[in-house]
This record gives C-alpha cells, structure tokens and sequence, in this order.
C-alpha cells in the first residue's frame, strides 16, 4: 500500500517536472519555428535591427566592465568575516533583484532627472544623464550588479583564510595574495557571476525605458527594439526576439562549460 | 501520503481559481480606447452603467497599435475607439471590424511645461531651441500625425529646421500619455500632445500653430465582429456614444464631439 502511494507520488511528481519543464522549453521552440527564412533576412535587413544590436551589445559591455571594476573589491570585502555593516551592505546589494525594473527607472529618474535629486548639480555642470547612452548604462549597472556582486561573494568564500596566510608567510604582499592566490582561486566562481550579469544587462527593459526614453540609435537596445516591432510588425518582432534569445542561449551554453574548462586549464598549472 | 496529495490539489485548485476572476452576474461590454481617451472613458464609466444595469463596462487603454495587435491576436473586445483612421481601417480589411464612424475630434497641439526652468518657447518656429523634445512612435496616432505637422512645418520654415527638431528627439514613446508625462516631469521641453490631453492640466502650456499646420484629431469607434451573442451590449455602447450625455463629457474633457453619426 504504502508503495504504490510512493510509486503514485513519484509518477505525480515527474509529470508536474515535465509540464514546468515543457512551458520553459515550447516558448523558445515556438519563436525558433515561427519565422521563415525571408522573415529573418527581412528582421535582419531592417533599419531597427543592427543600431539596437549594437548598441545593446555596446552599453551591456560598458556596463559589465564597470561592474566588474566596482564590484570585485564589494564582493570581496562581502566574503570576508563581518559584522552588522556587512549584512546590511549585503541587503542594499539585494535589492535591486527583488525590486522590479519598473520601479528602478522611476527611482533612477528621482535620482537623475532634471528635478531628481542630483538633477540641479548636473545642471549646473552642463550634464544631462536620462535619455542618454549612460543612462541605459546606468539602467543596466544596477539591475545587473547584484548578481555578480553576489556569485563573486560566494567564490571569495571559497578561499580559506588559511591560504593566504601562507601566502604572505611566504613573503607575499596583501595585494600579491590577492591577486595570486584569492583572485585565481574564485575565478571560476566570478567569471559565471560576470556571465549573469551581462545576460541581465543584455536583456533590461523596463528600467531602460523609462529612465533612458525609447529612441532608435541612441537608446533603443534590443528589448526595446522589440517592444516597439511589436507595434507595427509582429514578425519583426519575433525576429529580433530570435536573436536576442540566440545570443542567451549562447551566454548560457559559455556559461556551463567555463568553469569545467577553466578547471583543467588549473589542473595544468598546479601539475606544472 | 494522502493528505499530502490532498494538500497538492488544494494548491493548485487555488492557483486555478485564483486567476480566473469572480463572477458578475451582470454581463461584460470591453471597450478597448486609445490612451487619450483616458481621462474621459473613464467618466463614462458611471453614467453607461447607471443607464444600462444589467452590463458592466470594461475598460483597456493603450496606444491604438497596441489595442489593433491585441484584437489580431484574438483580445475579447466589442468596441474599439482608435485615436486615428489607420488602425480601424486595417482592422476592417481583414474582417476583425465594422461599423466605422468618428464620434469626436481633437487638435493636435505643441505644448510645453507652464512654468519652465530654462528658455521660454512661444512660437512653433523656435521649436529648434528646445533641448529635448518627446514625440509618439512611429506606429502610435500622435507619433503619426507629429511626423504629418512637422512635414507641413518644414514648408513654412525650410527642410534645414525640421533637421534640427529631429535632432532634438530624445525619445519615442508608445503612447500619447507617455509623452505628456515626459512633460510633466520636466524632462522634456516640448511635445506634440492631443489638445484634449491638456484638460485640467494647468502647468503645461499649448504653443499655438500657424493656420497651414494646425491638423485635427479624428476619434473613431469600430465594433469588433463577433459571432453575435455580444451585439446587443456593443449595440448599447456604441448608441451611448452618441448620446447628450456623452457629447457634454467629451466638451468637459475638451474633445469636439461628432456631429452625425
């Protein structure tokens, strides 16, 4: 009796997998098989297509960088053993991953725009920062850096203090245990946190547009591009939706196979 | 095991139930308007529903393309208010739309914040001195007939200030609301708004534009085909549009209501 309900229960189990499964599978198929072949030359001729595709891939890039540059020595001092200042430094770093996009674009124009707080101070130095190429940057910077910030958090933790006392016994400066012993250790751990965030970047849309307007070669990236094909020409849309999702697929399939690669390529050295 | 089953269906029957909405015994007219529309549909709303008690009106407001691709793609609707021609008119090609008829007019109008912090614009020529300006899409109504009031602008002040304007379009909304709120924070210095977008809104100010460029606003109703069973509660929306009543809201919302139906 009491095996049969198991039995039951487990085949109930892999049918509720499967159906989830199936609803995060047939969506990408269906956008894979909608377009013929003179829909995607006609998505990809058009005039919409390759200013967003650039630009996207510029800002996202700009923005990885800084947050690469920014958040490395944040999730380090994360990692490290901390009191009540690194818990609630932790939880201003959360916070834009559980508040949505939308609510960041206003909250960046109340900090931003001409009556934001800093809207004056800009002003006055002849800077104008939304509906500008640094404000999709800015819109992406904080959307995407919680998730580095936070894979990086992880990986410094993985270096045990231990080691690095050993490297500065040995002689090494602070800076040269960091940079030769924690840093190589966590990279793995960091590269697929750099992966998440410039797959957030990529795809931002909300924040985007409404702190950093809608405007075709200037702050019109590839989610927006869709929004606005998708009010004239729906197969356009799918098309720029396509390449969008290819160019996610692609950063995931990086993604997995990283750390394996990375982790041979530590095997040699350590053999060496 | 049994009461953790129970358990499960009780999640999800909840789940289930929880989405669709509860029932009204009274019966749905969806009235998909333009965003413009807004303000006034919404007015509406009480008076339609106090005449007729047995319906309930549904109101979805967004840029007419929005409102045209959700009917393509089998939205539920029985009436359409479109804030241009095009959009119904592609409708009724392809058998989704009938019954087309204007029932209000508006003025496009250029329109800038009441009181500005930098330079002070006062005519549609000076255009070019705005920092920023906001327009509609492509697709949108307004972004239609901005591009249509800036072509017959450039023939007044030459191709040479139409260039300039454009350079100075920071962003492209999706509809008419957006880019009056771009006003109304004070990001942006100028925009083309309907007039009737102007209603009890007294920190934006209207520009007023040469007789050869000024251009009018044409609000159509289309019914959306059904399969017959709605007709009647499309039937009463449709004739309520064209009632007094709803003449005197259109006036209060700045709007010229039609004159035949």
């Amino acid at each position: 009796m009491k095996l049969r309900l198991f039995n039951t229960l487990r085949g109930l189990g892999g049918l509720f997998g499967a159906t989830l499964v199936g609803l995060l599978l047939i969506p990408g198929l269906a956008l894979v098989a909608a377009p013929s072949a003179s829909d995607i030359s006609a998505g990809l001729e058009h005039p919409l297509f390759m200013p967003a595709l650039l630009l996207s891939l510029r800002t996202s890039l700009v923005s990885l960088s800084l947050i690469l540059v920014l958040g490395t020595p944040l999730a380090w001092w994360l990692s490290r053993p901390g009191g009540k200042l690194t818990r609630i430094v932790e939880t201003i770093v959360e916070l834009p991953v559980v508040v949505p996009p939308a609510v960041v674009g206003v909250a960046l124009l109340e900090t931003f725009g001409r009556r934001g707080t800093f809207g004056p101070l800009l002003d006055s130095l002849g800077l104008a920062i939304p509906f500008t190429e640094w404000a999709v940057v800015l819109a992406q910077l904080v959307v995407a850096a919680p998730f580095f910030i936070q894979a990086g958090a992880n990986a410094f933790r993985e270096v045990q203090p231990d080691t690095l006392v050993v490297a500065r016994s040995l002689g090494a400066s602070p800076g040269a245990a960091f940079f030769e012993v924690a840093l190589p250790t966590a990279l793995p751990g960091l590269l697929v946190g750099a992966g998440l965030a410039w797959a957030r970047a990529l795809g931002e849309f909300g924040a985007t547009l409404l702190f950093a307007g809608n405007l075709p070669g200037s702050t019109q990236t590839m989610p927006l591009a869709i929004f606005t094909a998708m009010e004239s020409d729906l197969k356009l849309a799918v098309v720029f939706a396509l390449v969008l999702g290819g160019v996610g697929v692609l950063l995931l399939l990086g993604l997995r196979s990283l750390p394996r690669l990375l982790g041979r390529s530590a095997f040699r050295e350590t053999d060496r | 095991m049994v009461r953790l089953l129970l358990a499960l269906s009780i999640v999800l029957g909840c789940a289930a139930c929880a989405l669709s909405s509860g029932e009204d015994p009274r019966r749905e007219v969806v009235v998909f308007a333009a965003s413009s529309l807004t303000d006034v549909f919404t007015a509406l709303e009480g008076p339609f529903e106090a005449a007729h008690p047995g319906l309930d009106l549904r109101l979805n407001f967004a840029g007419s393309q929005t409102l045209r691709l959700q009917i393509e793609q089998g939205a539920k609707a029985h009436v359409f208010a479109s804030a241009n021609p095009d959009h119904v008119e592609a409708l009724v090609r392809s058998g989704l739309a009938d019954e087309v008829a204007p029932f209000a007019h508006s003025h496009i109008a250029l329109v800038v914040p009441g009181s500005p912090a930098g330079a002070r614009l006062e005519r549609l020529e000076d255009l070019p001195e705005a920092q920023r300006i906001v327009v509609g899409s492509d697709a949108v109504p307004i972004g239609r007939y901005t591009h249509e009031v800036l072509r017959r602008s450039s023939e007044l002040f030459g191709p040479g200030w139409r260039s300039q304007v454009e350079e100075r379009i920071v962003s492209k909304e999706a509809n008419v609301r957006l880019v009056r709120t771009r006003i109304e924070q004070g990001e942006a210095d100028a925009a083309f708004l309907y007039r009737s977008d102007l209603a009890g809104r007294s920190s934006l100010k209207e520009i007023n534009l040469p007789p050869s460029v000024q251009l009018e606003a044409d609000y159509i109703h289309a019914r959306i085909a059904s399969d017959g069973a709605d007709d009647r509660a499309a039937d009463a929306f449709v004739a309520f549009l064209f009632s007094n009543e709803t003449r005197a809201v259109l006036r209060d919302f700045w709007f010229t209501p039609a004159r035949h139906r």
